[in-house]
């Protein structure tokens, strides 16, 4: 099984301003120390060996995308948002390559930053596409629909040229659809939002939880939780506050934290956690600290076996 | 888990020990409840949860804080932790609960 991350930025997609730039570019050179490199092969191997994550690169800025790569039928992919723009470039190499031109796509809910990238996923487009929409909610097809019309946007939606499915999925029941089984959890946000767990035919788990919050006052429903990641692979969580913001200022906004994120994974004894639904006024320095805290608390708070703590950028890989 | 608690300074001093985790948190955000009524009665309504016996604490205990914290917001206490050891600190400060909660380095100094 095979993860990728098109898009991890929660709410609202994100890019970098020159300012930012050239302060990555600043700090590389104070960091080389007047050493010269005969080529880019060289200054590549500098900036992997020697620059943190936040000055060699970027988390990025796109909105919740993940493509989950379980053998060779149809594509899969969590969530429609801005990410899924790239996604959709990248597919086409593939279906040229052979690939089938198959999507499934389960969404975890219809909030825009969930969604906006459908209009712009080249695939619906062509005729001989199939793309199946999965969702636990029934109203998925109204939310994609409305995001097409005039007033929003030109194209309409009965104007792609895809054949175009939608499928309503039922938490508690165990869905076989393309390589994977899938069951579903519903999560506490605002309309409801939907975990996934994947399992596939070699039994490897990889669980998508993202705009989930975990209410202070119901605690004891965190055991279902920890149930459903259960020995999973990868976890792909929603981090997107400090726990103090979570319970504060930010409770009833919908999401979690990253201390939460890591108390539930070690109850499930899953093997990997990937830090996401990054709050988009968080810069690549805020995400590397974040990133470094959690894999302290990690250390802190860790039991039995460890938990790898990974934060999700776009264009991550995670081979399970 | 254990829990002891007394009128000291004016207020109560609770003093925890061992563990707060998920299979305990029950248990401590009760005792920290029943704390937060016992300062209301308190001429300094004041609470100081003395953390120095606390080896470590996990969501669940930092969340019973804050629940423990809304109560006494209701009856006009204050909660106070004092006397973190390093490890609790951090968690402290990775959760940024030192942002929400007062922080003293000894008991005496938060009453």
């Amino acid at each position: 099984m095979l993860v990728r991350f098109w898009g991890t930025r929660g709410s609202l997609p994100v890019a970098q301003k020159a300012d930012v730039i050239r302060g990555k570019l600043a700090r590389a050179l104070v960091a080389a120390g007047g050493r010269s490199f005969a080529d880019e092969a060289a200054a590549a191997t500098f900036i992997d060996a020697e620059l943190d994550f936040a000055t060699a690169g970027t988390y990025g800025g796109a909105t919740t995308c993940v493509e989950i790569e379980a053998g060779a039928g149809a594509f899969i992919v969590c969530d429609m948002g801005s990410g899924l723009r790239e996604f959709g470039i990248d597919s086409f190499r593939r279906m040229a390559g052979g690939h089938p031109r198959v999507f499934h796509f389960f969404q975890s809910h219809m909030h825009w930053d969930h969604i906006m990238g459908f209009p712009f996923f080249g695939p619906a487009f062509v005729p001989g596409t199939e793309i199946v929409i999965h969702a636990g909610h029934a109203d998925a097809e109204q939310a994609l629909r409305r995001q097409q019309e005039e007033i929003s946007f030109p194209v309409p939606f009965e104007w792609l040229g895809a054949t175009i499915s939608f499928r309503t999925l039922a938490p508690g029941e165990v869905h076989r659809i393309g390589d994977v089984e899938v069951e579903l959890m519903a999560q506490q946000h605002s309309h409801v939002s939907y975990g996934y767990r994947f399992t596939d035919a070699e039994g490897k788990v990889v669980v998508f939880s993202t705009d989930s919050e975990h209410k202070i006052e119901k605690m004891e429903r965190e055991a279902n939780v920890a149930r459903f990641f259960r020995d999973a692979d990868l976890v792909i969580c929603d981090t997107m506050y400090s726990l103090a913001d979570s319970v504060s200022m930010k409770e009833d906004w919908g999401h979690s934290s990253n201390i939460v994120a890591i108390d539930l994974c070690h109850e499930a004894a899953a093997k990997r956690l990937a830090l996401f639904h990054h709050e988009p006024t968080y810069t690549d320095e805020d995400l590397l600290r974040v990133h470094g805290e959690s894999i302290r608390y990690e250390e802190l708070t860790r039991e039995d076996s460890p938990l790898e703590v990974l934060c999700a950028y776009d264009g991550l890989e995670v081979r399970l | 888990m254990q829990w002891q608690d007394e009128q000291r300074g004016g207020g109560i001093v609770a003093l925890p020990t061992g563990r707060v985790d998920e299979s305990t948190a029950q248990d401590f955000s009760a005792f920290l409840e029943a704390s937060v009524g016992q300062a209301a009665e308190t001429p300094a309504k004041k609470l100081v949860v003395d953390m120095a016996g606390l080896d470590y604490m996990s969501s669940r205990g930092l969340r019973s804080l804050t629940l423990a914290k809304r109560k006494a917001d209701g009856l006009g206490v204050a909660i106070l932790l004092a006397a973190p050891n390093d490890v609790l600190r951090e968690i402290l400060a990775i959760s940024r609960y030192d942002k929400i909660f007062a922080v003293s380095d000894s008991v005496e100094s938060a009453l």
